[in-house]
Protein backbone atom coordinates (compact mmCIF):
# COMPACT_ATOMS: atom_id res chain seq x y z
CA UNK A 1 0.00 0.00 0.00
CA UNK A 2 3.11 2.41 1.39
CA UNK A 3 4.28 1.36 -1.92
CA UNK A 4 1.55 2.35 -4.25
CA UNK A 5 1.15 5.91 -2.44
CA UNK A 6 5.01 6.28 -3.14
CA UNK A 7 4.84 5.50 -6.99
CA UNK A 8 1.50 8.18 -7.10
CA UNK A 9 3.41 10.93 -5.21
CA UNK A 10 5.90 10.34 -8.19
CA UNK A 11 3.74 10.07 -10.80
CA UNK A 12 2.37 13.29 -9.63
CA UNK A 13 5.63 14.79 -9.33
CA UNK A 14 6.51 13.55 -12.86
CA UNK A 15 3.26 15.56 -13.77
CA UNK A 16 3.64 18.52 -12.44
CA UNK A 17 7.72 18.94 -13.80
CA UNK A 18 7.61 16.55 -17.31
CA UNK A 19 10.98 17.90 -18.00
CA UNK A 20 12.79 17.19 -14.39
CA UNK A 21 16.44 17.02 -14.18
CA UNK A 22 16.36 13.22 -15.10
CA UNK A 23 19.21 12.94 -17.74
CA UNK A 24 16.65 10.41 -19.45
CA UNK A 25 14.06 12.85 -19.77
CA UNK A 26 15.44 15.83 -20.58
CA UNK A 27 15.48 16.97 -24.00
CA UNK A 28 18.79 19.24 -23.84
CA UNK A 29 20.39 16.81 -21.90
CA UNK A 30 20.04 14.75 -24.88
CA UNK A 31 21.12 17.23 -27.58
CA UNK A 32 24.50 18.24 -25.35
CA UNK A 33 25.28 13.79 -25.09
CA UNK A 34 24.89 14.50 -28.96
CA UNK A 35 27.28 17.71 -29.36
CA UNK A 36 30.01 16.10 -26.88
CA UNK A 37 29.78 12.57 -28.24
CA UNK A 38 30.14 13.54 -31.71
CA UNK A 39 33.52 15.43 -30.89
CA UNK A 40 34.68 13.09 -28.16
CA UNK A 41 33.67 9.66 -29.28
CA UNK A 42 35.58 7.27 -31.47
CA UNK A 43 33.49 5.86 -34.50
CA UNK A 44 33.60 4.72 -37.79
CA UNK A 45 30.88 4.48 -40.35
CA UNK A 46 29.41 4.83 -43.68
CA UNK A 47 27.41 8.39 -43.97
CA UNK A 48 24.75 8.22 -46.51
CA UNK A 49 23.56 12.16 -47.22
CA UNK A 50 20.59 12.95 -49.40
CA UNK A 51 20.25 16.80 -50.18
CA UNK A 52 17.14 17.30 -52.62
CA UNK A 53 16.86 14.95 -54.99
CA UNK A 54 20.61 13.64 -54.79
CA UNK A 55 22.53 11.08 -52.98
CA UNK A 56 26.23 11.02 -51.85
CA UNK A 57 27.89 8.21 -49.38
CA UNK A 58 30.99 8.96 -47.33
CA UNK A 59 33.28 6.68 -45.05
CA UNK A 60 33.86 8.65 -41.91
CA UNK A 61 36.77 7.28 -39.46
CA UNK A 62 37.03 9.82 -35.82
CA UNK A 63 39.18 9.55 -33.31
CA UNK A 64 39.48 11.60 -29.98
CA UNK A 65 43.44 11.85 -28.59
CA UNK A 66 44.76 13.60 -26.12
CA UNK A 67 41.86 16.42 -26.61
CA UNK A 68 41.88 16.64 -29.99
CA UNK A 69 39.66 15.48 -32.90
CA UNK A 70 41.16 13.57 -35.64
CA UNK A 71 38.90 12.53 -38.57
CA UNK A 72 39.17 11.04 -42.02
CA UNK A 73 36.56 11.52 -44.52
CA UNK A 74 36.34 9.65 -47.60
CA UNK A 75 33.74 10.37 -50.30
CA UNK A 76 33.04 6.78 -52.05
CA UNK A 77 31.41 8.28 -54.69
CA UNK A 78 33.11 9.95 -57.72
CA UNK A 79 36.21 10.32 -58.02
CA UNK A 80 38.53 9.18 -54.65
CA UNK A 81 38.73 12.19 -52.43
CA UNK A 82 39.55 12.39 -48.67
CA UNK A 83 40.29 15.10 -46.03
CA UNK A 84 41.87 14.65 -42.97
CA UNK A 85 40.83 17.04 -40.11
CA UNK A 86 42.95 17.65 -37.19
CA UNK A 87 40.42 19.89 -34.85
CA UNK A 88 39.81 22.76 -37.35
CA UNK A 89 42.68 22.26 -39.93
CA UNK A 90 42.10 20.43 -42.75
CA UNK A 91 44.15 18.34 -45.38
CA UNK A 92 42.32 17.53 -48.45
CA UNK A 93 43.71 14.72 -51.15
CA UNK A 94 43.04 14.30 -54.74
CA UNK A 95 44.21 11.91 -55.71
CA UNK A 96 43.62 12.34 -59.44
CA UNK A 97 45.22 15.94 -59.66
CA UNK A 98 47.76 14.43 -57.39
CA UNK A 99 47.23 17.51 -55.12
CA UNK A 100 46.61 18.37 -51.39
CA UNK A 101 44.85 21.43 -50.45
CA UNK A 102 45.02 23.22 -47.00
CA UNK A 103 42.37 24.63 -45.56
CA UNK A 104 40.74 25.72 -42.46
CA UNK A 105 37.20 24.11 -41.01
CA UNK A 106 34.66 26.90 -40.81
CA UNK A 107 31.06 25.53 -41.61
CA UNK A 108 29.33 24.25 -38.11
CA UNK A 109 27.37 22.00 -39.51
CA UNK A 110 28.50 18.06 -40.14
CA UNK A 111 27.33 14.95 -39.54
CA UNK A 112 27.20 13.44 -37.03
CA UNK A 113 28.16 16.50 -34.98
CA UNK A 114 25.37 18.50 -35.94
CA UNK A 115 24.75 20.01 -32.53
CA UNK A 116 27.26 22.85 -33.08
CA UNK A 117 26.08 25.72 -30.52
CA UNK A 118 25.08 26.14 -27.25
CA UNK A 119 21.94 23.84 -25.74
CA UNK A 120 20.53 26.82 -24.32
CA UNK A 121 20.77 28.89 -27.67
CA UNK A 122 19.28 26.48 -29.66
CA UNK A 123 16.48 26.32 -26.96
CA UNK A 124 15.91 29.74 -27.90
CA UNK A 125 14.78 29.39 -31.25
CA UNK A 126 13.72 26.01 -31.42
CA UNK A 127 11.07 23.91 -29.24
CA UNK A 128 13.13 20.76 -28.60
CA UNK A 129 10.75 17.61 -26.98
CA UNK A 130 12.25 13.89 -27.14
CA UNK A 131 9.98 12.00 -29.62
CA UNK A 132 10.42 7.90 -29.08
CA UNK A 133 12.57 5.80 -29.03
CA UNK A 134 13.33 3.20 -32.13
CA UNK A 135 15.81 0.53 -33.14
CA UNK A 136 18.06 1.88 -35.55
CA UNK A 137 21.28 -0.17 -36.94
CA UNK A 138 20.47 -2.70 -34.35
CA UNK A 139 20.48 -0.04 -31.33
CA UNK A 140 18.47 1.72 -29.41
CA UNK A 141 17.73 5.54 -30.99
CA UNK A 142 16.52 8.34 -29.30
CA UNK A 143 14.43 10.69 -31.78
CA UNK A 144 14.78 14.33 -30.68
CA UNK A 145 12.56 17.00 -32.17
CA UNK A 146 13.90 20.52 -33.38
CA UNK A 147 10.85 22.68 -33.88
CA UNK A 148 11.28 26.52 -35.29
CA UNK A 149 9.89 29.05 -33.37
CA UNK A 150 9.88 31.32 -36.30
CA UNK A 151 9.92 30.29 -40.21
CA UNK A 152 13.71 31.61 -40.68
CA UNK A 153 14.68 27.87 -39.88
CA UNK A 154 13.90 24.53 -40.59
CA UNK A 155 12.80 21.53 -38.37
CA UNK A 156 15.51 18.83 -37.29
CA UNK A 157 14.78 15.60 -36.50
CA UNK A 158 17.64 14.11 -34.67
CA UNK A 159 18.14 10.54 -33.79
CA UNK A 160 21.00 9.60 -31.00
CA UNK A 161 21.83 6.25 -29.87
CA UNK A 162 20.89 5.51 -26.42
CA UNK A 163 24.14 4.49 -24.81
CA UNK A 164 26.49 7.16 -26.42
CA UNK A 165 24.28 9.70 -27.30
CA UNK A 166 26.32 9.64 -30.86
CA UNK A 167 23.57 10.89 -33.80
CA UNK A 168 22.56 7.50 -36.34
CA UNK A 169 20.22 9.48 -38.17
CA UNK A 170 19.68 13.65 -38.67
CA UNK A 171 17.05 15.19 -41.05
CA UNK A 172 15.60 18.24 -41.41
CA UNK A 173 11.99 18.83 -42.32
CA UNK A 174 10.64 21.75 -44.49
CA UNK A 175 7.43 23.36 -43.49
CA UNK A 176 4.82 21.04 -44.70
CA UNK A 177 7.03 18.14 -43.39
CA UNK A 178 8.83 16.76 -46.16
CA UNK A 179 12.51 16.02 -46.00
CA UNK A 180 14.63 18.29 -47.02
CA UNK A 181 18.09 16.48 -46.18
CA UNK A 182 19.02 13.48 -44.69
CA UNK A 183 22.16 12.22 -43.17
CA UNK A 184 22.00 8.74 -41.63
CA UNK A 185 25.05 5.71 -41.06
CA UNK A 186 24.63 2.81 -42.81
CA UNK A 187 26.88 1.15 -40.79
CA UNK A 188 28.89 2.40 -37.32
CA UNK A 189 31.25 0.78 -35.40
CA UNK A 190 32.28 2.32 -32.14
CA UNK A 191 35.03 2.58 -29.27
CA UNK A 192 37.72 -0.37 -29.34
CA UNK A 193 35.80 -1.95 -33.17
CA UNK A 194 38.04 1.43 -34.51
CA UNK A 195 42.08 0.49 -34.91
CA UNK A 196 43.28 3.94 -34.22
CA UNK A 197 45.13 3.69 -37.75
CA UNK A 198 42.59 3.83 -39.53
CA UNK A 199 41.89 7.53 -39.22
CA UNK A 200 45.19 8.02 -41.39
CA UNK A 201 45.10 8.82 -45.19
CA UNK A 202 45.14 6.53 -47.71
CA UNK A 203 47.26 8.83 -50.01
CA UNK A 204 50.08 9.86 -47.19
CA UNK A 205 52.54 7.87 -48.72
CA UNK A 206 52.14 8.13 -51.98
CA UNK A 207 51.78 12.49 -51.67
CA UNK A 208 55.12 13.11 -51.21
CA UNK A 209 55.90 14.75 -54.61
CA UNK A 210 52.11 16.06 -55.03
CA UNK A 211 51.35 19.86 -55.26
CA UNK A 212 50.49 21.49 -52.45
CA UNK A 213 48.02 24.79 -51.80
CA UNK A 214 45.61 26.36 -49.53
CA UNK A 215 45.32 28.58 -46.63
CA UNK A 216 46.22 26.52 -43.81
CA UNK A 217 48.82 29.33 -42.76
CA UNK A 218 46.13 31.77 -42.13
CA UNK A 219 45.34 32.29 -38.44
CA UNK A 220 41.82 33.09 -37.14
CA UNK A 221 40.62 36.37 -38.61
CA UNK A 222 39.15 38.57 -36.01
CA UNK A 223 35.68 39.86 -36.61
CA UNK A 224 35.12 42.21 -38.31
CA UNK A 225 38.26 42.12 -40.28
CA UNK A 226 36.93 41.66 -43.68
CA UNK A 227 35.09 45.21 -43.54
CA UNK A 228 31.76 43.21 -44.25
CA UNK A 229 28.70 42.52 -41.39
CA UNK A 230 25.80 41.32 -41.27
CA UNK A 231 23.85 43.69 -39.90
CA UNK A 232 20.35 41.98 -39.19
CA UNK A 233 20.64 38.48 -38.94
CA UNK A 234 17.74 36.19 -37.92
CA UNK A 235 17.16 35.54 -34.34
CA UNK A 236 19.81 33.63 -32.77
CA UNK A 237 22.14 33.82 -35.92
CA UNK A 238 25.82 34.70 -34.79
CA UNK A 239 28.98 35.13 -36.68
CA UNK A 240 31.03 32.03 -36.22
CA UNK A 241 33.78 32.66 -38.45
CA UNK A 242 35.16 35.04 -41.12
CA UNK A 243 37.61 34.89 -43.69
CA UNK A 244 39.13 35.82 -46.92
CA UNK A 245 39.20 33.45 -49.53
CA UNK A 246 41.54 32.86 -52.74
CA UNK A 247 39.04 30.29 -54.99
CA UNK A 248 39.90 29.35 -58.73
CA UNK A 249 38.92 31.72 -61.35
CA UNK A 250 38.83 34.75 -58.90
CA UNK A 251 41.46 37.36 -59.02
CA UNK A 252 40.53 38.62 -56.24
CA UNK A 253 39.54 37.29 -52.66
CA UNK A 254 36.24 36.59 -51.79
CA UNK A 255 35.45 37.47 -48.29
CA UNK A 256 33.44 33.97 -46.48
CA UNK A 257 31.33 35.41 -43.48
CA UNK A 258 29.98 32.08 -41.69
CA UNK A 259 26.71 31.85 -39.28
CA UNK A 260 25.27 29.89 -37.35
CA UNK A 261 22.18 29.45 -34.88
CA UNK A 262 23.66 26.04 -33.31
CA UNK A 263 22.23 23.97 -36.01
CA UNK A 264 21.86 25.84 -39.52
CA UNK A 265 24.49 27.54 -40.83
CA UNK A 266 24.68 30.06 -43.44
CA UNK A 267 28.10 31.26 -45.47
CA UNK A 268 27.86 35.24 -46.83
CA UNK A 269 30.62 35.57 -49.69
CA UNK A 270 31.35 39.03 -50.94
CA UNK A 271 33.55 39.46 -53.97
CA UNK A 272 33.85 42.91 -56.03
CA UNK A 273 32.41 42.57 -59.57
CA UNK A 274 34.36 43.83 -62.78
CA UNK A 275 32.21 45.07 -65.91
CA UNK A 276 28.05 45.27 -66.12
CA UNK A 277 26.48 44.44 -63.17
CA UNK A 278 23.96 41.92 -63.01
CA UNK A 279 20.48 43.48 -62.93
CA UNK A 280 18.36 41.52 -59.92
CA UNK A 281 18.29 39.82 -56.93
CA UNK A 282 18.00 35.70 -57.28
CA UNK A 283 17.00 33.53 -55.48
CA UNK A 284 16.63 29.56 -55.08
CA UNK A 285 16.46 26.57 -53.43
CA UNK A 286 17.65 22.68 -53.70
CA UNK A 287 16.55 20.45 -50.73
CA UNK A 288 17.35 22.16 -47.53
CA UNK A 289 20.09 24.64 -49.42
CA UNK A 290 19.11 27.98 -50.36
CA UNK A 291 21.09 30.07 -52.73
CA UNK A 292 20.29 34.34 -52.29
CA UNK A 293 22.38 36.87 -54.73
CA UNK A 294 22.35 40.20 -55.13
CA UNK A 295 24.73 42.95 -56.54
CA UNK A 296 25.71 45.71 -54.27
CA UNK A 297 27.00 48.54 -55.82
CA UNK A 298 30.46 47.03 -57.08
CA UNK A 299 30.06 44.22 -55.42
CA UNK A 300 28.55 40.90 -55.40
CA UNK A 301 26.85 39.88 -52.19
CA UNK A 302 26.23 35.35 -52.23
CA UNK A 303 24.20 33.69 -49.06
CA UNK A 304 23.96 30.13 -49.07
CA UNK A 305 22.62 28.02 -46.35
CA UNK A 306 20.56 25.09 -45.03
CA UNK A 307 17.76 27.69 -44.20
CA UNK A 308 14.30 28.64 -45.76
CA UNK A 309 15.33 31.04 -48.88
CA UNK A 310 13.52 34.01 -46.56
CA UNK A 311 16.27 33.56 -43.97
CA UNK A 312 18.65 33.77 -46.94
CA UNK A 313 17.41 36.78 -48.07
CA UNK A 314 17.25 38.54 -44.82
CA UNK A 315 20.88 38.16 -44.43
CA UNK A 316 21.58 38.73 -47.71
CA UNK A 317 19.65 42.52 -47.59
CA UNK A 318 21.33 43.45 -44.36
CA UNK A 319 24.62 42.81 -45.40
CA UNK A 320 26.60 46.09 -45.19
CA UNK A 321 30.43 47.28 -45.18
CA UNK A 322 31.18 48.67 -41.89
CA UNK A 323 32.71 52.31 -41.64
CA UNK A 324 36.16 53.13 -41.24
CA UNK A 325 35.69 53.47 -37.84
CA UNK A 326 34.06 50.48 -37.05
CA UNK A 327 36.26 48.46 -38.78
CA UNK A 328 39.86 49.89 -37.17
CA UNK A 329 37.78 49.75 -33.64
CA UNK A 330 36.85 46.06 -34.43
CA UNK A 331 40.51 45.25 -35.87
CA UNK A 332 42.25 46.36 -32.38
CA UNK B 1 14.33 -3.72 -53.51
CA UNK B 2 17.60 -4.82 -54.94
CA UNK B 3 16.28 -2.12 -58.28
CA UNK B 4 15.51 0.25 -55.72
CA UNK B 5 18.77 0.40 -54.30
CA UNK B 6 20.59 0.56 -57.40
CA UNK B 7 18.56 3.97 -58.21
CA UNK B 8 19.04 4.99 -54.95
CA UNK B 9 22.61 5.30 -55.56
CA UNK B 10 22.11 6.93 -59.07
CA UNK B 11 20.01 9.49 -57.37
CA UNK B 12 16.90 8.48 -59.37
CA UNK B 13 14.34 7.97 -56.57
CA UNK B 14 12.15 10.92 -55.56
CA UNK B 15 12.86 11.57 -52.13
CA UNK B 16 9.71 9.90 -50.83
CA UNK B 17 11.32 6.59 -52.43
CA UNK B 18 14.22 7.18 -51.52
CA UNK B 19 13.59 7.60 -47.79
CA UNK B 20 11.49 4.25 -47.85
CA UNK B 21 14.47 2.39 -49.48
CA UNK B 22 17.22 4.05 -47.16
CA UNK B 23 14.80 2.68 -44.21
CA UNK B 24 14.51 -1.02 -45.63
CA UNK B 25 18.20 -0.64 -46.91
CA UNK B 26 19.38 0.01 -43.26
CA UNK B 27 16.85 -2.21 -41.55
CA UNK B 28 17.81 -5.60 -43.80
CA UNK B 29 21.41 -7.27 -43.32
CA UNK B 30 21.05 -8.82 -46.64
CA UNK B 31 19.62 -5.22 -48.42
CA UNK B 32 22.78 -3.64 -46.39
CA UNK B 33 25.25 -5.92 -48.19
CA UNK B 34 24.10 -5.44 -51.66
CA UNK B 35 23.83 -1.43 -50.80
CA UNK B 36 28.04 -2.32 -49.88
CA UNK B 37 28.42 -4.64 -52.91
CA UNK B 38 27.46 -1.86 -55.27
CA UNK B 39 29.69 0.77 -53.73
CA UNK B 40 32.65 -1.71 -54.05
CA UNK B 41 31.48 -2.58 -57.30
CA UNK B 42 31.36 1.62 -57.89
CA UNK B 43 35.06 1.49 -56.62
CA UNK B 44 36.59 -1.37 -58.66
CA UNK B 45 34.97 0.37 -61.85
CA UNK B 46 36.50 3.76 -61.00
CA UNK B 47 39.16 5.08 -62.78
CA UNK B 48 37.90 4.19 -65.97
CA UNK B 49 36.05 6.30 -68.48
CA UNK B 50 33.02 7.24 -67.28
CA UNK B 51 30.57 4.91 -68.71
CA UNK B 52 27.61 5.96 -71.11
CA UNK B 53 25.24 4.61 -69.10
CA UNK B 54 21.90 5.99 -68.43
CA UNK B 55 22.54 7.82 -65.39
CA UNK B 56 25.66 9.78 -67.33
CA UNK B 57 23.27 10.38 -70.53
CA UNK B 58 20.42 11.60 -68.06
CA UNK B 59 22.83 13.82 -66.76
CA UNK B 60 24.20 15.34 -69.68
CA UNK B 61 20.81 15.10 -71.22
CA UNK B 62 19.91 17.61 -68.79
CA UNK B 63 22.70 19.25 -68.78
CA UNK B 64 21.87 20.00 -73.06
CA UNK B 65 18.28 20.99 -72.11
CA UNK B 66 18.69 22.97 -69.34
CA UNK B 67 19.06 26.86 -68.84
CA UNK B 68 22.17 26.76 -66.33
CA UNK B 69 20.29 29.71 -64.59
CA UNK B 70 18.71 30.66 -61.46
CA UNK B 71 15.26 32.22 -61.87
CA UNK B 72 13.89 35.29 -59.59
CA UNK B 73 11.23 32.95 -57.62
CA UNK B 74 8.44 36.17 -57.82
CA UNK B 75 8.37 35.33 -61.42
CA UNK B 76 8.63 31.67 -62.19
CA UNK B 77 7.37 28.33 -60.63
CA UNK B 78 9.84 27.26 -58.04
CA UNK B 79 10.28 24.24 -59.67
CA UNK B 80 12.59 25.98 -62.38
CA UNK B 81 14.76 27.61 -59.79
CA UNK B 82 14.82 23.87 -58.02
CA UNK B 83 15.99 22.41 -61.53
CA UNK B 84 18.46 24.82 -62.91
CA UNK B 85 20.02 24.97 -59.69
CA UNK B 86 20.21 20.83 -59.83
CA UNK B 87 22.60 20.92 -62.75
CA UNK B 88 24.45 23.31 -60.45
CA UNK B 89 25.49 21.18 -57.49
CA UNK B 90 24.51 17.95 -58.80
CA UNK B 91 26.53 14.97 -57.24
CA UNK B 92 27.88 13.83 -60.85
CA UNK B 93 31.53 15.35 -61.09
CA UNK B 94 31.07 14.55 -65.01
CA UNK B 95 27.79 16.87 -65.24
CA UNK B 96 29.34 19.62 -62.65
CA UNK B 97 32.35 19.71 -64.98
CA UNK B 98 30.03 19.75 -68.26
CA UNK B 99 28.04 22.65 -66.38
CA UNK B 100 31.41 25.06 -65.24
CA UNK B 101 32.59 24.33 -69.14
CA UNK B 102 29.01 25.80 -70.35
CA UNK B 103 29.50 28.54 -67.92
CA UNK B 104 32.81 29.56 -69.13
CA UNK B 105 31.37 29.66 -73.02
CA UNK B 106 28.14 31.09 -71.29
CA UNK B 107 27.24 35.04 -72.41
CA UNK B 108 29.07 37.46 -70.17
CA UNK B 109 26.84 38.40 -68.27
CA UNK B 110 22.75 40.07 -68.74
CA UNK B 111 19.53 37.96 -69.24
CA UNK B 112 19.91 34.88 -71.28
CA UNK B 113 17.32 33.36 -73.26
CA UNK B 114 16.71 29.43 -72.53
CA UNK B 115 16.65 27.74 -75.21
CA UNK B 116 14.92 24.24 -74.01
CA UNK B 117 13.62 22.14 -76.85
CA UNK B 118 10.12 21.25 -76.75
CA UNK B 119 10.46 18.11 -76.29
CA UNK B 120 12.55 18.49 -73.03
CA UNK B 121 10.57 16.92 -70.26
CA UNK B 122 12.06 19.64 -68.23
CA UNK B 123 10.89 22.69 -70.25
CA UNK B 124 9.58 24.80 -67.69
CA UNK B 125 8.26 28.16 -69.21
CA UNK B 126 10.87 29.70 -68.38
CA UNK B 127 10.57 33.31 -68.76
CA UNK B 128 13.24 35.16 -70.85
CA UNK B 129 13.50 38.15 -69.06
CA UNK B 130 14.73 38.31 -65.66
CA UNK B 131 16.78 35.16 -65.77
CA UNK B 132 20.55 35.51 -64.63
CA UNK B 133 22.90 33.60 -64.71
CA UNK B 134 24.69 32.50 -61.63
CA UNK B 135 28.62 31.84 -62.20
CA UNK B 136 30.51 29.84 -60.14
CA UNK B 137 28.00 29.07 -57.12
CA UNK B 138 29.53 25.40 -57.26
CA UNK B 139 32.43 26.56 -55.35
CA UNK B 140 30.63 28.60 -53.06
CA UNK B 141 28.57 25.34 -51.49
CA UNK B 142 31.87 23.32 -51.45
CA UNK B 143 33.22 25.68 -49.73
CA UNK B 144 30.20 26.23 -47.28
CA UNK B 145 30.10 22.57 -46.63
CA UNK B 146 33.72 21.44 -46.93
CA UNK B 147 32.79 17.69 -47.53
CA UNK B 148 34.67 15.38 -50.18
CA UNK B 149 31.23 15.36 -52.04
CA UNK B 150 31.66 15.15 -55.50
CA UNK B 151 31.97 17.96 -56.75
CA UNK B 152 34.14 18.65 -53.72
CA UNK B 153 37.13 21.38 -55.37
CA UNK B 154 36.36 20.02 -58.35
CA UNK B 155 38.02 23.26 -60.01
CA UNK B 156 41.32 21.23 -58.55
CA UNK B 157 41.30 18.71 -60.63
CA UNK B 158 40.21 20.58 -63.69
CA UNK B 159 43.16 22.83 -62.92
CA UNK B 160 45.68 19.89 -62.87
CA UNK B 161 43.84 18.67 -66.26
CA UNK B 162 44.35 21.99 -67.68
CA UNK B 163 47.66 22.20 -66.93
CA UNK B 164 48.86 18.88 -68.05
Amino acid sequence: MSRLSAAAALAALLAAHPVAADPGIDPLTWLQRAADSARQATYAGTIMHMQGERSATSRITHVFLAGSEIERIESLDGPRREIVRRDDQLQCYFPDAKTIRYDRRVSARFFPSIVAGPVEAIAQNYKVALGNIERVLGQDCQWIHLDPKDALRYAQRLCAEVGSGLLLRAKTLGPKNEVLELYAFTDLRMGRDVPRGEVKSAFVAQSKGWRREGESAAGKPAPGASGWAVEAPPSGFRLVSEMQRHLPKRSQPVTQLVLSDGLATMSVFVEPIAGAQRSAEVTSADGALSVYRMPMGEHLVTVLGEVPPEAAQQVGRSVARRSGAETAAAAR
Amino acid sequence: MTQEISLLMDGELESREAGRAIRTCCGDEELKRTWQAYHLIGEALRGEEPRPDASTRRIMDAIAKEPTVLAPRWRLPARAGRVAFAAAASVATVAVVGWIGVQDRGTPGGPVVAKAPAAAPAAQPVVASRVVPLHNVNEYVVVHRQLPNADFYQSVSAQAAGGR
